[in-house]
């Protein structure tokens, strides 16, 4: 029974491994493959329901994360239609030249140009790169297609293409979120010659250009032009497709510039961008009306379901296998990608080159305050990754603004300092300069998506706090040694100047965090009260700082300005509050006048009252602000003082104060101000709506309410992102 | 009665082929599955479906559908192979390690 297995018989359980392949994974020294599979057979039978065989290191909870083969969801590895890429090719999938008939050969390079164009839309929309533009098997091996000058052509620049994006994006660093879109480990991103995709694809266009013109040409001038092969065989169709081809070659070239005009420093390829983007735009339109045609001319597409297909003829295209590259995306599970139909991706390339026309019509303004509200209206489309990494690239390239503005010439100015400060010794000082990199990661996070974002903004909060305290330090010890000479006296004022500013930065960046919330859905209704009353303490204070901030510009200016002329009109307008403040003073009225009404609503007639089965009020209060409330921001707020300005709401008061009214005579007083700002004006025009339906609500339901249990009220955003109008409906 | 009842939830009276199967845990196993895979890893542990846990495991597989092919292999870390995908299992043994315990 125990004898040692005869020579003979080790060799044989060593080859009982199918196809002998053993003899390639070697066992040990001195050891042999043991086939046990009748041995576990048997034990499986004998084991009890539910028993396990483990040894004493075996935990249940970490053998649950085990990746179970030929799982789909798990196993990206499962041996789908062919092994390898070089299988794949030798078994005819992705043949050159497609077809030997020259018509079949270019509808079928359309449709693989269609097709890379969807996959290009889905890579951007946020999958892997590998599974999508890289599951074409052409593009995968490009020194396979030299031959075939067309598909060559296309497949060089769409390389080209995603390479640069690729560099965009991770340069950018903003897709902290989205980190698998720079994923391109394993795959042939660059190529010899590369550089020159953009001749060959030109030396191409120019083939097909003669080739359109020759087939137009009435038939007696024909003869001159015979010289010229046609394109494909089917005389008929020619025209068709060489229009079809020219569009599709044109919009890879025009696109091309555009990302490498966009990457020009200190945004000088801006207006060269622009006209590449309007090219681009018109030749996705040439390619979205080819459509028709090439519907027509492939026979045999089927017309239903035409809205799902991924190429403009509604053809499956040829060469493509998304399997094959699954591996190279892990750590990722493997996933079924949907790739985008044909449709949605010539609509994302549409909103893509908007967003980055957008970008372009920007004039790189030097003022913080400016650059603070772009950033925030250019988000407001929530513009998808790429747009937003380039737009990141042209805000902050070498440490500076735009390439070109040193971050304390920004801070001097945005501070409201005089222009000579910017040269001063003291943008050494240590946390000045630490300031400095305060704005630029604030400029970076303000272009990321508005999830990162939000959190990353409840993150610098604190630093914004941190830098403040430390500036007001260093500010006492320069008041304490100061003996009044001029040159110190100078940096007290350069202090004194920055810190306001900071404060009101970082109640800008508070609001900034609160009202991304509403974005992102993060509130409840029941939550509103509490959220309206933090963003009214919040630009409260912002308003409080802005107002400070300018007063003391304004009386900088003053003590100049005696030396100068100085009309009376000049010395009145000192004493008006300023339109930036009003601005934000509507937007106070109807934050405060929000938290009245739901306050009210709920004291009165218990409506969306903040009971919950799961939490307190108390607790979702910690949750939504804790960021806020760890920085002190703002000062000697916290949740008692939340429910003491609550707790006693009443209609009967609310209406005495009326909030809203006061926000529609602002709006209304303000209003002319920004007469050349149509964004201002169109928010403005925004919040009054707000604040007059608002107005209303109120009336009906201090009226109707006491006599009318069954009221119901409920908010809506219809009006403005943030501010929601009361909606009052008897059931 | 009592005595009987009590005997599945005791270690000791186990069949034959578990405790040999027990003795198996920690050693090198060989899995081959349908699709022509191999997994090299130690295994960890098994249940009465059959179903095997190998860790540290590494995947085998051929780059062609022809053999012989060359191999190409990746480190898979902790897997589950279902017994309904399996298709062959050996274990790393000795020459000179007695090879009656290892098969029926």
């Amino acid at each position: 029974m125990e004898a040692k297995p005869p020579p003979a018989a080790a060799d044989e359980a060593s080859t009982a491994v199918p196809d002998g392949r053993s003899s390639t994974i070697p066992s040990g020294e001195n050891t042999v493959w043991v086939d046990v599979s009748l041995l576990l057979d048997a034990a499986c039978r004998d084991l009890e329901d539910g028993e396990l065989i483990h040894g004493d290191n075996f935990n249940l909870f970490a053998a649950m994360s085990a990746l179970e083969i030929m799982d789909p969801k798990m196993d990206s590895g499962m041996v789908c239609k062919y092994y390898s890429v070089d299988e794949a090719i030798e078994n005819g999938a992705a043949p050159v030249p497609i077809s030997s008939d020259k018509t079949v050969d270019v509808r079928c390079t359309i449709d693989i140009m269609d097709h890379l164009l969807a996959c290009e839309a889905t890579w951007h929309k946020g999958h892997s790169v590998s599974q999508t533009v890289f599951s074409c098997i052409y593009l995968l091996r490009t020194d396979r297609t030299s031959s075939h000058v067309l598909l060559h052509s296309y497949c060089r620049i769409i390389r080209a293409t995603c390479k640069a994006v690729i560099s965009v994006v991770s340069d950018a660093r903003t897709h902290e979120e989205e980190d698998l879109f720079t994923m391109s480990y394993g795959l042939p991103l660059s190529g010899d010659g590369d550089d020159k995709c953009l001749s060959v694809l030109n030396a191409v266009e120019e083939t097909i250009c003669r080739q359109l013109r020759a087939c137009k040409a009435p038939s007696s001038r024909r003869k001159v032009l015979e010289d010229i092969e046609p394109l494909q065989t089917n005389l008929a169709l020619e025209e068709g497709y060489c229009k079809a081809l020219l569009c599709r070659l044109r919009f890879r070239k025009h696109f091309y510039h555009v990302l490498t005009c966009l990457r020009r420093p200190q945004g000088r390829g801006l207006e060269l961008a622009r006209k590449h983007i309007a090219s681009c735009i018109s030749e996705l339109e040439c390619i979205l009306s080819s459509s028709e045609f090439l519907r027509t001319s492939a026979s045999g597409a089927c017309e239903d379901g035409l809205e799902d297909k991924t190429t403009a003829s509604g053809c499956q295209p040829v060469g493509f296998d998304a399997n094959l590259n699954s591996r190279l995306s892990a750590p990722t599970p493997p996933r079924a990608i949907q790739i985008l139909s044909w449709n949605e991706a010539v609509k994302y390339f549409m909103r893509l080159l908007h967003d980055l026309d957008v970008l372009c019509s920007y004039s790189l303004d030097s003022s913080l305050e400016s650059v603070l509200h772009f950033v925030v209206q250019f988000q407001k489309s929530q513009p998808d990754l790429v747009a937003r990494a380039h737009l990141q690239l042209l805000l902050v390239q070498d440490g500076k603004l735009h390439g070109r503005d040193p971050v304390f010439a920004v801070i001097t100015r945005a501070a409201a300092l005089p222009e000579a400060t910017r040269n001063h010794d003291i943008q050494k000082n240590e946390f000045i300069v630490q300031l400095g990199q305060l704005v630029i990661n604030l400029l970076k996070i303000l272009c990321t998506n508005s999830a990162w974002q939000r959190r990353k903004l409840g993150k610098i909060i604190q630093d914004w706090r941190v830098i403040y305290l430390q500036l007001e330090m260093a500010f006492k010890e320069c008041g304490e040694n100061s003996n009044v000479s001029n040159e110190e006296n100078s940096i007290v004022k350069i202090f004194q100047h920055i810190l306001v500013w900071v404060e009101e930065q970082t109640y800008w960046i508070a609001s900034r965090f609160l009202i991304l919330g509403f974005e992102l859905e993060l509130y409840s209704p029941n939550e509103y009260c509490m959220v309206y009353w933090y963003l009214y303490v919040a630009l409260v204070k912002l308003a409080e700082k802005t107002h400070l901030k300018m007063a003391v510009t304004n009386g900088a200016g003053k003590r100049r300005g005696k030396k100068k002329r100085d009309t009376p009109k000049d010395v009145a307008k000192d004493y008006r509050i300023p339109p930036a403040v009003l601005f934000l003073q509507c937007q106070i009225c109807l934050a405060e006048g929000l938290t009245m009404m739901l306050a009210a609503l709920r004291n009165e007639h218990g409506i969306l009252e903040t009971r919950s089965p799961f939490n307190t009020e108390y607790e979702r209060f910690i949750q939504h602000f804790e960021l806020l409330q760890k920085a002190s921001i703002p000062d000697h707020v916290s949740y008692p003082s939340f429910k003491e300005s609550t707790t006693y709401a009443r209609f009967s008061n609310i209406l005495m104060y009326n909030y809203f009214k006061d926000a529609q005579r602002i709006v209304k007083e303000v209003k002319s101000s920004f007469s050349n700002e149509p964004d201002k004006l169109a928010e403005l025009r925004r919040l009054e709506q707000v604040a007059e339906h608002n107005s209303i609500a109120l009336n009906v339901i201090s009226r109707v309410g006491t006599l009318d249990p069954s009221l119901k009220v409920s908010f809506e955003f219809n009006h403005h992102p943030y501010f929601a109008t009361a909606v009052v409906k008897r059931s | 009665m009592e005595g009987r009842t009590e005997k599945p939830l005791k270690e000791a009276p186990k069949s034959e082929s578990v405790n040999r199967v027990r003795k198996l845990v920690h050693r090198r196993m060989f899995v081959g599955i349908k699709d022509g895979r191999f997994f090299l890893g130690n295994f960890h542990c098994m249940d009465k479906k059959g179903n095997i846990i190998l860790q540290d495991s590494i995947e085998y597989r051929s780059t062609r559908r022809s053999s012989p092919s060359p191999m190409e292999q990746r480190c898979l870390g902790l897997i589950l192979i279902p017994f309904s995908c399996r298709s062959s299992c050996n274990v790393d043994c000795s020459i000179e390690e007695p090879l009656a315990p290892l098969v029926l």
